[in-house]
């Protein structure tokens, strides 16, 4: 699904991804663990296609050459950033974006359009599984939304959206360990055969609710070590230290 | 009135003893001056404060020379909170200048009274001010050089003033990374004077000044102050102006943040009774990346007292990353008071921060109940509200000695 | 590329843009009595009305154009003009839909008003004023059984001389100032609205007005009055064809609400705003004043003002019975070269009066766009309130955003709030919305619909859609 081959990426001239490779399959679950600072934040930005960064290397994305695309072309291909801060933008209610979000990526891929009736119903059925308050869904798009529910929203537009390719950065950030439990029992419905996760943490927490089939850790811009799911419980009793 | 100026500014000059040149320039701001005379509210930037009219109402053959020689000071009126250094001006003549607490080979006087050419006029009262300023003084900071204590200029008056026109300057200069701070403290025992004071400051980089300007002592006079701060890089100014004590002043303060991370605070309060009519009015133009400026004035009006706060926050097209913040809050506190506000933006930048807001109304009954409902009578209940309110101003200052002096000024006892 | 190529390809930006090819009857031009007269006499108006019109073109002839606002404009020729341009075939006043000149007809309805009887608008009576004159003014039997008069000004004038002499320059005075006094020198025509005591317009009114003509000022006056106890939803539209020429719109709104009763006015406008360098398009400098004449009596503008190279307009509201409120509602959109200084005054003068202004400034391009206003509470206006919100957002550097708004209170049990901010679109904001697939433009439209809300809400659902869609339009290509 994602290929990765010596991926370099640049901000202000200061170099944060140093040459990055990484290969995610159909249906598998990656963990990026790494302490801060390691280029975590810049590699879920770079394959979002945010702007600022001058990149070089290859991502290929179910063959295609990702980096050619713009950002709104790659959520249209199914790749979704559930974002470590979700912005708020005033004014803009919370379905309304949904809707219009859920609508461009379908007449992208030329399926039919929802209208509001099937939208809604849509949205009421996985508030249902997600056990979202869907009230929350007709306030401003995480204006006054606490830091749980920014995450739990994010979580939601995901499984509405339904991408081929989750991107969670720091998703387990700043959320209490019952907020915790319900993100990851939504990511955990959303895994099939066909959608693939990059889970991006710093901490080993999430990944006891959410099992990677690979974890690897980043330092420095680089992978320095892959391995399975039991190197992130290596890496929370010895620390990052040990790798570096 | 035309006359009566022309006479003046003769003998003023006279007495002065300036260069051909410095005539020459004075006698051009004074036509200048005299073209429209006092401004009047048809003028946008004195809507609300009919100069002209205020004048003409209170000043009866008002005079524009004064032959007053120094007087003696009073040396009980003097700060004794703190040690402090002095220049005082007596009836608008200095009487004496104290700079003991300073290195003498840091700090630079002079008080050349021929003006250079390129004083800009921007107002009516700055051509008037430039044409008879018979008192002026230049304070130079030199490179590195902090203050050790305050510098506090007394502006004394007494009764040998009177139905005067008094037109003083100060430029304060601070050099690169150099510290003041400084008190400009009126003790008006004078009547019916009209008293107009340019202040100029020129802060370089990383230096800052931190300036209180005091009027508490209630008196008759009509005052007009203009003060233009120019702001290197790094640098800060803060502000606080305490307008309590004249019959009406008007206080403008004109900021250019002219470089990289400067920044300039305006915070003051306006608070008055009787007929009083006091006036702010800030000019904040934000002409580089990363300024930041901020203003906070409360009013409190009682009886037939009429407050102002005219505040503009400019934003050139190159100021990006500007942050802009202007508060106004004024309490009516009698049916006969009245407040006018006209807090601005002009701004051509996008990525920048701006906001004001303005409030005017009566206290907050419902407070009033809280306290009363404590056991504090209704006059108790105001007036801790009223202090509550001004003291949300004076809490910006951060210099803790001038603070409390403002504190005891104000009769509020920690 | 053809001419024709080139006019499809002009209206991909303004697609209001064409004209229509039609015969005119014309004032000769110039402004002096002769003309006022020719105007007077061509609508064979009563003589009271022609003395009132020459009455405030002596008045005029004292007072200078008004030279305060921000958005300054080259001279304007008074003598240059025609006053008064009419189509041909209006002249003998056809008497049903059936003989009006099929040209306006497809006019209308290329312009999305349909005026036709099987193809109306639902629930909305529609006047149609094309140059000088009202062409159409749809559902006027319905509304006539509930004694509402909805009908062209030159009509009102004819058919209800006591209620136009009584209520015609009451809010807005003969000499008022400058494009309000010539306004009533030369009007042409409007539309007027009586509503009964006690009834509820079961309808929304609405006035789509039209410039086509060249060379010609399109002078309105609309006079709206609720008598006690009724209310109406009243609503205008606006559109010009693109011309390289500068056209002068200079129109007077008059709102009478008596006790108890409501106006709510809205006002789409998307005259023609010129070019993208700036050239051509129409000067919008109208006077809109409403007067709460009675107690509880309510006044609502709300505006959407996206066309237009110059705009300069201030619906106010006068407070003047107790408990009246008093609301403006607005959203001014400036892009390219458009240059907007609106706002609004609202005067307090009666007790327990309330007022609410909420403005969204959005400045792109090389645009100016001013938020002023006023709000004065008058000694004896115990209780009043007012708040009001004026945000501002930019798109570039090249813009300007700016909010003069001048507060005087002089009554101490009144309230007045202000606020105001001035923002930005984030490349935050925007990464985010890209990053659910919206593109670029389709994310700047919702982010700004979003910051427009709290207006938008206020509109006619009819129109609110419209608007939405407005609203994206103005600023396309603005970003990125």
């Amino acid at each position: 699904m994602l290929q990765i081959k010596n991926l370099k990426a640049k901000i202000d001239n200061k170099e944060i991804l140093k040459g990055l490779n990484l290969d995610i399959k159909p249906g598998e679950v990656h963990a990026i663990m790494g302490p801060n600072g390691s280029g975590k934040s810049t590699l879920s930005n770079v394959l979002s296609g945010k702007k600022g960064y001058s990149v070089s290397g290859e991502v290929k994305y179910l063959n295609e050459n990702l980096l050619d695309l713009e950002i709104e072309e790659r959520a249209h291909k199914g790749i979704f950033l559930a974002f470590q801060y979700p912005l708020e933008i005033p004014g803009v209610n919370t379905n309304i974006f949904l809707k219009t979000s859920l609508n461009a990526i379908k007449k992208a891929k030329g399926e039919k359009e929802l209208d509001a009736i099937e939208f809604l119903k849509l949205v009421k059925q996985k508030a249902a599984e997600l056990k979202f308050d869907e009230k929350i869904l007709s306030r401003q798009l995480n204006v006054g939304f606490s830091g749980g529910e920014k995450k739990k929203n994010e979580i939601l537009q995901m499984s509405i959206l339904n991408p081929k390719l989750s991107i969670l950065d720091e998703t387990d950030s700043g959320l209490d360990i019952d907020a915790l439990k319900t993100v990851s029992e939504g990511v955990n419905a959303l895994r099939s055969k066909d959608s693939s996760f990059l889970i991006i943490t710093h901490y080993q927490r999430l990944l006891d609710y959410i099992e990677p089939d690979f974890v690897h850790v980043l330092i420095n811009g680089q992978i320095v070590k892959s391995g399975g799911s039991e190197l992130a419980l290596e890496l929370e009793s010895k620390g990052y230290e040990s790798l570096s | 009135m035309i006359d009566q100026l022309k006479t003046d500014f003769d003998k003023t000059i006279t007495n002065l003893k300036l260069s051909n040149k410095g005539i020459e320039i004075r006698r051009k701001s004074l036509n200048q001056f005299s073209e429209n005379g006092f401004p009047n509210k048809r003028i946008e930037d004195w809507k609300f404060s009919d100069l002209n009219q205020i004048i003409s109402s209170n000043i009866k053959g008002l005079n524009f020379y004064s032959n007053l020689t120094s007087d003696k000071v009073d040396e009980s009126i003097f700060i004794n909170k703190f040690k402090h250094n002095k220049i005082v001006f007596i009836n608008g003549v200095i009487s004496s200048i104290d700079l003991s607490h300073e290195d003498e080979t840091k700090v630079s006087l002079s008080k050349n009274l021929d003006l250079d050419e390129d004083r800009k006029e921007v107002n009516p009262l700055i051509s008037l001010n430039n044409a008879f300023t018979s008192s002026y003084i230049r304070v130079i900071v030199h490179e590195n050089y902090s203050f050790n204590n305050p510098l506090i200029i007394y502006n004394i008056s007494n009764n040998n003033l009177k139905s005067t026109a008094l037109n003083l300057r100060t430029d304060i200069v601070l050099e690169k990374n150099t510290n003041l701070k400084l008190i400009t403290l009126f003790d008006d025992n004078s009547e019916n004077n009209f008293i107009n004071i340019i202040q100029n400051f020129d802060i370089a980089q990383d230096a800052i000044l931190k300036s209180y300007k005091i009027d508490h002592k209630k008196n008759s006079n009509i005052k007009y102050f203009y003060n233009n701060i120019n702001l290197g890089k790094n640098s800060i100014s803060e502000n606080f102006i305490f307008s309590t004590g004249s019959k009406f002043i008007k206080n403008e303060v004109n900021c250019n943040l002219n470089d990289q991370f400067s920044s300039a605070f305006i915070n003051g309060i306006i608070n008055l009774t009787d007929t009083q009519h006091h006036e702010i009015k800030t000019n904040i133009n934000h002409l580089a990346e990363n300024t930041k400026s901020y203003q906070l004035i409360k009013s409190v009006l009682n009886d037939n007292s009429k407050g102002i706060y005219q505040g503009k926050i400019f934003v050139d097209a190159k100021a990006q990353k500007t942050n802009g913040y202007q508060l106004s809050k004024a309490l009516l506190l009698n049916e006969n008071t009245e407040f006018n506000g006209k807090p601005e933006l002009e701004i051509y930048a996008d990525d920048v921060k701006c906001s004001h807001g303005s409030t005017s109304g009566n206290l907050d009954e419902d407070s009033v109940f809280y306290l009363m409902s404590r056991g504090l009578s209704r006059q108790q209940s105001k007036e801790l509200l009223i202090n509550g309110f001004l003291m949300d101003a004076v809490e910006k200052i951060t210099d803790f000695e001038i603070k409390d002096l403002i504190k005891d000024l104000m009769g509020i006892a920690e | 590329m053809d001419a024709r190529e080139k006019e499809i390809e002009k209206l991909k930006d303004y697609k209001y843009g064409f004209s229509t090819d039609i015969e005119n009857t014309r004032a000769p031009k110039g402004l002096n009595e002769e003309v006022i007269k020719f105007i007077s006499n061509i609508k064979k108006e009563p003589k009271w009305m022609l003395d009132w019109r020459l009455k405030a073109f002596e008045r005029l002839k004292q007072l200078k154009e008004p030279n305060w606002q921000k958005p300054k404009y080259p001279k304007i020729d008074y003598q240059d003009l025609y006053y008064y341009s009419a189509p041909k075939s209006m002249d003998d006043k056809p008497k049903s839909l059936d003989e009006l000149d099929p040209k306006l007809l497809e006019t209308y309805k290329k312009l999305g008003i349909p005026l036709q009887e099987q193809a109306r608008l639902n629930g909305i009576a529609v006047d149609a004023v094309f140059d000088s004159v009202s062409v159409a003014t749809t559902f006027k039997g319905e509304l006539n059984k509930k004694g509402i008069i909805f009908c062209s000004m030159s009509e009102a004038i004819q058919e209800h001389p006591e209620l136009v002499k009584k209520y015609l320059g009451s809010v807005i005075p003969l000499s008022d100032h400058y494009f309000a006094t010539l306004n009533s020198a030369v009007f042409t025509d409007g539309s007027f609205v009586y509503i009964p005591e006690g009834v509820r317009c079961p309808m929304e009114l609405s006035t789509y007005f039209r410039i086509n003509a060249t060379e010609t000022g399109q002078f309105e006056r609309t006079l709206i009055i609720a008598n006690k106890g009724s209310y109406v939803s009243y609503l205008e539209g606006c559109t010009a064809p693109m011309r390289d020429e500068n056209q002068l719109h200079a129109a007077n709104v008059e709102l009478i609400a008596l006790d108890d009763a409501e106006i709510k006015y809205s006002t789409v406008q998307n005259w023609y705003p010129g070019d993208k360098d700036g050239k051509g398009g129409i000067y919008n400098f109208v006077t809109k004043r409403g007067l709460c004449k009675g107690k509880n009596s309510k006044i609502s503008w709300t505006q959407v003002e996206t066309g237009s190279a110059i705009t300069w307009k201030y619906p106010s509201c006068i407070l003047k019975g107790d408990n009246s409120v008093g609301e403006f509602y607005s959203i001014a959109i400036t892009n390219n070269h458009q240059k907007a200084d609106t706002g609004t005054k609202m005067i307090h003068l009666g007790k327990n009066t309330k007022s609410k202004i909420i403005s969204k400034g959005i400045s792109a391009g090389f645009a100016d766009n001013t938020y002023r206003g006023l709000v004065d509470i008058a000694r004896n206006a115990d209780n009043a309130r007012n708040f009001t919100q004026c945000d501002s957002l930019l798109m570039g550097n090249k813009c300007g955003a700016h909010t003069v708004p001048y507060i005087k209170n002089k009554n101490s049990s009144s309230n007045i709030e202000h606020e105001a901010t001035t923002s930005k679109i984030s490349d935050e904001q925007l990464f985010y919305c890209n990053q659910r697939g919206l593109n670029q433009e389709e994310a700047v439209s919702l982010i700004v619909n979003g910051f427009c809300k709290e207006v938008l809400q206020q509109l006619p659902m009819e129109f609110a859609v419209e608007a939405q869609k407005l609203v994206g339009i103005s600023l396309e290509g603005s970003v990125g």
